[in-house]
């Protein structure tokens, strides 16, 4: 399956990361396009979709996809259910990469980009944006922290990784209070705009309801990552650990609905549940193949212990869940509307559908990220428990 | 074949001469240093400098802010009454005007064909020896007559004519004709003035009958109407269109195009019938009123609706409530009413039904005429006696047009048609007779047989593109024009800023002509300054004290015509207003208000309509980048179920075809608009690409319309014309 | 609601012709690209059908909310609000994350989507014209406008002379002036003829919209400080349970080898 292509002599590269190259390549070039000719040259971007598919995309799903890390960290050192270990370190990978992908997508999408660190210097404790930019930058650190004995341990530098671990505890519980806080913040973001997104999703608990939504995002992660490497890596499946950790879906998935669904009725938003149009549409396909069918699928124990059915399950609820954060960022937005009929050359058209350039980029963030995971897979030992050098079976 | 040519392509400098001219003292002097003289500039050149605004012929008074030499903003001067503090879009957008990439700044001379578009620039001085050496010829071989003049009314008309004059030549257009003819001499013949002033401020009902003021925007008279309104002012708009006047009334009436007289007599009808008018006015101030009743008796409201399409209960109650109203009622006479050939009938009846009710003194004053002779002026050796008759008809023709007004699209036709003489040149200052007059095929063909054409303007307009000589003025901002009479103030027009390049004062540019062809004597003035200076003498001001001012205060009082003491005088043969007009009578017409049955389309056909549009001045503005960027785009407007049954929808391209011309335009279906009608943004479809905002776009309607002329005021009928459409 | 005193607008769609020219006004003004106009013209334009027709039009521009969304959205403190009314945005913080245009109700914040890195991109916005009002002038849209639609004053005289219109023609008028409270109040106050949706205003509460945001953004750090409290709890308290019972296994095993060793 694994097709080598020899560039010279010496220089082997499978096809999978030849094509992942060119896609950063790609992206690379229009970047710098962006960086010359301003955001609106390469994207459908304008006055009236301020944000869109980089938001909904790199920012919102990038950083729910990363939430497998501080979960398997709680799980593992906090919570001391050890017989995760072998789920952690890549999980924190994923974490680690996801995040600096989505560094990398905010340096595109700023208009300033170079000016990204003066959420240091400048703070207005009113903007939600500042706590996520924040405990991005900081979990990030974090993230570092905690990969780091990976890193060591790859280097053969044992004294740096053992000291790591004997000082870990501190950042994780940090690890998971910044994940925490910006997880749920992403979804706060959408708090200031009440008037803005449909009231299917605005609530002011909506930091609550993605922090719970990115406990299973984060669960599914897990299990989606570990199911490919192991094909793509010729590892073994880790079936009976997944098993044991899609245990928690029906709990999170139906604490998902129940809070959700109180919140409707609280608002007195249940009428507009059937007959919102597309709206309903998007709701209910979030709800159902996010979190009622798997929490139905995952309570039972034959489809929760096959491997078939953790991957296509995990998938299901990722898909559900990240078409939650496309309709709480973009879909389910109202934006200007054509009353505003002069001056239409400031491009306040109402038709907004992402361009290929705009899309590209975000595809070749996204390639860079699986190409590091592969690379990091294959030169460090991100498979292994530390101090041991087999795997757990 | 060229396609797209930029000003740098066809401008081609001259090798020629770059001036031995000796400008003296016409280089308008460093206005840096003469506005700080005066205190209006700071030592590093900034300030506010008063003048006044060129963008229509309102004229606000502005004030320009100038920070280090350059205009940067116009605000309206609150020291003027035709601006009061205010700008309209146009005035805001008038440093575009100036600063427009496009200004033609140098003297240009043809190289290519006519209406190629291909000129060398040239100096000053072999421009204006060209142009007088042309003129002279035309008048050693053909005789004066055979040089047309023409110009659209501007502050330094009266040198224009003073030109003319003095070079002999009895052929004067201007676009008057083209504008407000009908409503000019039915005023004249009624009221023995071409136009009364007119006050909002105690009116309780007005009749709008077209007038957009909304869209053709007088800023203190769109004001007054805005104010009115505010207070609660009732408000009946005649109108085949949804204008945004019509938006603003307390009633629209969607009215057939062309039979706004039939509205009118039958109001007439109802006042004159029931009682409802002025009896004590009637009796002391009008002539002829006994013969009236009999006159209206047909026009009943009946009657009127049939033709109008207004129901006949609407027009008696407009009628009873307009007269219980009065003397706070006015009908507008409206301002373009070159519409129909009956246009002139529909003056005389609103001009009529204002006189009936009495409303003289409350609505209308007659406001100006005194101060003109407190000005002092330029002394001028008589003129030399003109046998030649006058291309236009006036006034053999038309008895009724007065000489500075004449009829613009007859002077065309009969040159054209080289009867009674044909003409060999023309001379045109300010204006663009290849937009503006009806039919521009015909106009373009006699461009082509013309021996000689000259254009003064600031931009390479489409008549400039013609040309053989373009002559470059100098912006409103840029130049002193003659002293400006609005109430009993005399305003000045000042550079603010030094002009660009080459740029010259009309009186500049006349006074050199006039040299050149002998006529010294007739520009006794050594420049602007001295002209002006000359006007004010019997003033006692100096010209710095009215520069820093903006305007001079007039002596004499201004006669309140809401004194009873003072007793109205009407300049008419009575003396009175002329209800029955002897004037019309001895010349053949109808004394009386008549109906003349308007013109109407054919099934498929359409009225062809037109209309203002607040972010343009007719043809002239469409280049500026401000009002471009902020305007509709040009379209055909046609009512939406009309659109639907002709299978079209907006934005679809059309034809647009009348019996002179085809345009291709693109389409707005809309509710604002009656179905029998459809409406054309005018002033676009230029043909110059010396205007690289404008040209391409839209179409000009000039291409379409058909010549007809009214044959007692010589208004040209720009709404007759009927056409079908077609989707391309 | 206490009196604010400060600057403010009437904007009177009965009055509104729509001839733009505080569009130009302001463009020129304020030396603005014209391709990006700090005012636009809204509103549903025309209804109904033939003949029987209504228009409306509004002119927009900033409305200087007395609570601030953008102000309040704005990671790096970009905007600020001047004690006498208008909010001002200070481009040399300016990140680009365009949050501000997410958060104003009314869309009033665009960006520079055509310029790169070194042309600069930023947002812009009306700023009601210091340089004007703080020298006794009027901002330029209302100096121009020609039929007085827009008129600028104190807030609280002009909320009065706003009520004081609609009572004076109470048929012409929708019994509301748009801005007085919504958003908590903003300073372009609004009459109208039609509903205000068909001008294009969003219907809006007293509240402030920012408040609930700011709301829960206040609970951030306490909430941190407690959850990170529980979570040390609980790292502690599994952690001892656990020691505890390796201890226990510990202790059993031990005797378990104890007696073991004695069987022997």
């Amino acid at each position: 399956m694994k097709m080598q292509i020899a560039i010279n002599k010496r220089l082997h590269i499978g096809l999978l990361p030849l094509i992942l190259l060119v896609l950063m390549g790609i992206a690379f070039v229009i970047a710098m396009v962006r960086y010359i000719y301003g955001i609106g040259a390469i994207s459908n971007l304008s006055n009236s979709y301020p944000w869109a598919f980089w938001i909904s995309f790199d920012l919102f799903t990038g950083v729910a996809i990363s939430s497998g890390g501080f979960l398997m960290a709680a799980t593992v050192y906090i919570f001391e259910l050890k017989q995760f270990k072998p789920l952690l370190r890549p999980s924190i990978l994923t974490a680690f990469l996801g995040y600096i992908m989505v560094v990398i997508a905010l340096l595109v999408d700023l208009g300033h980009p170079e000016r990204i660190w003066y959420m240091l210097i400048h703070m207005n404790g009113t903007s939600v944006l500042l706590e996520i930019g924040l405990c991005v930058m900081t979990y990030l650190t974090v993230l570092a922290i905690e990969f780091a004995p990976v890193l060591f341990e790859g280097l053969k530098w044992q004294k740096f990784a053992n000291l790591i671990h004997r000082f870990i505890m501190p950042f994780v519980i940090l690890g998971v209070v910044l994940s925490t806080l910006h997880q749920s913040s992403l979804g706060s973001l959408l708090i200031i705009q009440p008037a803005k997104l449909f009231p299917l999703w605005w609530t002011p608990i909506l930091p609550v309801l993605f922090f719970v939504s990115a406990i299973s995002i984060g669960l599914s992660m897990i299990i989606f990552e570990s199911t490919l490497s192991a094909r793509y890596f010729k590892l073994g499946l880790e079936t009976h650990l997944l098993e044991k950790l899609a245990r928690a879906y029906p709990f999170v998935l139906g604490l998902y609905l129940v809070i959700k669904f109180t919140q409707l009725t609280l608002a007195h938003s249940l009428g507009l549940l059937f007959t919102s149009g597309l709206m309903s549409v998007l709701f209910w396909t979030e709800i159902l193949v996010g979190a009622l069918i798997p929490l139905v699928l995952f309570s039972i124990r034959k489809f929760r212990q096959s491997a078939r059915g953790q991957f296509y399950g995990a998938i299901m609820v990722l898909l559900g869940m990240i078409l939650n954060r496309f309709d709480v960022s973009w879909f389910g937005v109202k934006h200007p509307d054509p009353l505003t009929y002069i001056p239409t050359f400031m491009a306040n058209n109402v038709h907004y559908f992402p361009s290929l350039p705009e899309v590209l980029v975000s595809v070749g963030i996204f390639s860079g990220g699986i190409l590091a995971f592969g690379l990091a897979v294959k030169y460090l030992p991100v498979f292994e428990t530390e101090q041991h050098h087999d795997r757990a079976s | 074949m060229p396609n797209t040519i930029t000003r740098r392509d066809f401008l081609k400098v001259s090798g020629a001469g770059i001036g031995a001219l000796v400008l003296g003292q016409f280089i308008p002097p460093q206005v840096a240093e003469a506005a700080r003289a005066s205190g209006l500039l700071d030592a590093a050149g900034s300030g506010y400098i008063p003048s006044m605004c060129e963008m229509c012929v309102w004229r606000c008074g502005l004030l320009a802010k100038v920070e280090n030499s350059r205009v940067v903003k116009l605000e309206g001067n609150p020291e003027h009454p035709h601006s009061n503090g205010k700008l309209c879009p146009r005035g805001q957008s008038g440093l575009m005007n100036t600063y427009d990439p496009d200004r033609v700044l140098t003297p240009l001379i043809r190289v290519g064909e006519r209406g190629e578009g291909l000129f060398r620039k040239a100096s000053w001085e072999e421009a204006l020896d060209m142009v007088a050496e042309n003129m002279l010829s035309i008048k050693k071989n053909y005789g004066a007559e055979a040089m047309l003049f023409s110009t659209t009314h501007c502050l330094s008309q009266a040198q224009f004519e003073n030109l003319l004059n003095a070079f002999g030549s009895p052929n004067y257009g201007t676009q008057r004709s083209l504008c407000f003819n009908a409503m000019i001499v039915g005023n004249l013949v009624t009221y023995g003035m071409q136009e009364p002033d007119r006050k909002y401020d105690d009116l309780k009902y007005i009749i709008l009958t077209g007038r957009n003021l909304m869209e053709a925007i007088s800023t203190s008279e769109t004001s007054a109407l805005s104010a009115a309104i505010d207070r609660g002012v009732k408000v009946v708009t005649l109108d085949p269109r949804f204008t945004k006047t019509a938006a603003k009334s307390s009633e629209w009436l969607p009215i057939r195009p062309g039979t706004d007289l039939a509205f009118h007599l039958a109001m007439l009808h109802v006042i004159v019938g029931e009682g409802l008018y002025n009896k004590q006015f009637v009796a002391k101030n009008t002539f002829g009123f006994e013969k009236l009743p009999a006159a209206v008796a047909q026009y009943t409201p009946d009657w009127a609706a049939g033709i109008t399409g207004i129901p006949a209960d609407t027009i008696q109650r407009i009628a009873r409530e307009f007269a219980a109203a009065a003397p706070y009622a006015m009908a507008h006479n409206g301002w373009r009413t070159s519409n129909f050939v009956n246009s002139f009938q529909t003056e005389r009846t609103i001009t009529i039904l204002n006189a009936i009710v009495g409303n003289w003194g409350v609505a209308m004053f007659n406001e100006s005429g005194e101060e003109t002779g407190s000005l002092g002026s330029v002394p001028q050796p008589p003129y030399p006696r003109v046998t030649a008759q006058r291309l236009d008809g006036v006034p053999w023709k038309y008895p009724f047009v007065p000489l500075d007004i004449g009829v613009f699209q007859e002077m065309r036709e009969a040159a054209l048609a080289g009867q009674p003489y044909a003409a060999h040149g023309w001379f045109i200052s300010r204006q663009n007779p290849a937009m503006s007059l009806p039919d521009r095929g015909r106009t373009l063909q006699l461009f082509q047989k013309l021996d000689f054409i000259a254009t003064i303007d600031i931009l390479m307009n489409d008549t400039a593109w013609f040309s053989d000589v373009v002559l470059p003025e100098a912006s409103y901002l840029e130049r002193y024009d003659p002293l400006n009479l609005v109430g009993n103030r005399a305003y000045v027009r000042q550079p603010v800023i030094a002009a660009q390049g080459e740029g010259r004062s009309t009186l500049w540019i006349y006074k050199q002509l006039g040299q050149r062809l002998g006529l010294s004597d007739y520009f006794q003035y050594a420049n602007e300054e001295d002209y002006l200076k000359q006007q004010l003498a019997p003033l006692g001001v100096s010209l710095d004290q009215v520069k820093q001012q903006g305007y001079v205060d007039l002596p004499g009082e201004t006669p309140d015509s809401s004194d009873e003491a003072i007793e109205p005088k009407w300049n008419t043969p009575s003396g009175k207003i002329e209800i029955y007009s002897t004037t019309l009578a001895n010349g053949g017409f109808a004394a009386l208000p008549v109906w003349e049955e308007p013109l109407r389309p054919k099934a498929g056909e359409f009225y062809l309509l037109t209309g203002k549009v607040a972010q343009y001045t007719q043809m002239g503005t469409q280049n500026n980048q401000y009002l471009h960027k902020y305007a509709d785009p040009p379209r055909l407007w046609m009512n939406t179920q009309t659109a639907h049954s002709l299978g079209l929808a907006t934005n679809d391209m059309v034809e647009v075809t009348s019996p002179v011309g085809m345009i291709q335009i693109q389409l707005l279906a809309t509710q604002a608009i009656r179905p029998d009608c459809v409406y054309l943004t005018p002033g676009f479809g230029h043909m110059s690409k010396g205007l690289t905002v404008a040209y391409g776009e839209g179409a000009s309607d000039s291409d379409l319309h058909q010549t007809f002329t009214d044959p007692v005021s010589g208004s040209q009928a720009l709404s007759q014309t009927f056409v079908t459409v077609k989707k391309i | 609601m206490a009196d604010i005193q400060h600057k403010a607008f009437i904007f009177d769609a009965t009055r509104c012709i729509d001839c733009r020219a505080c569009m130009v006004a302001c463009s020129v003004e304020n030396k603005i690209d014209m391709d990006k106009t700090r005012i636009w013209v809204s509103g549903i334009g025309m209804k109904g059908q033939f003949p029987n027709l209504t228009r409306a039009s509004m002119v927009y521009h900033c409305m200087h909310c007395n609570e601030p969304d953008c102000l309040s959205a704005c990671p790096v403190g970009a905007y600020s609000k001047r004690i006498d009314g208008p909010v001002l945005y200070n481009p040399t913080k300016c990140i680009g994350c365009r949050y501000c245009m997410n958060a104003c109700p009314f869309g009033v914040p665009h960006f520079d989507f055509d310029k790169g890195l070194l042309q600069g991109a930023f947002i812009d916005k009306c700023t009601m014209c210091p340089q004007r009002i703080d020298i006794g002038l009027q901002p330029a849209c209302v100096a121009t406008c020609p039929t007085n639609a827009l008129v600028f004053g104190e807030r609280a005289d002009l909320v009065a002379e706003a009520h004081a219109r609609i009572q004076a023609h109470p048929d012409r008028y929708v019994n509301h002036v748009y801005g007085e409270f919504e958003n908590g109040g903003t300073s372009y106050l609004i009459l109208s003829h039609v509903p205000f949706t068909e001008l294009g205003l969003p219907p809006l509460t007293e509240r402030p919209v920012k408040e609930v945001s700011e709301e829960v953004m206040g609970f951030t750090i306490p909430f941190a400080l407690s959850w990170a409290a529980v979570l040390s709890g609980t790292a502690m308290a599994v952690h001892w349970f656990n020691k505890r019972k390796e201890a226990i296994a510990a202790e059993k095993e031990a005797k378990a080898k104890q007696l073991e060793e004695a069987d022997k």
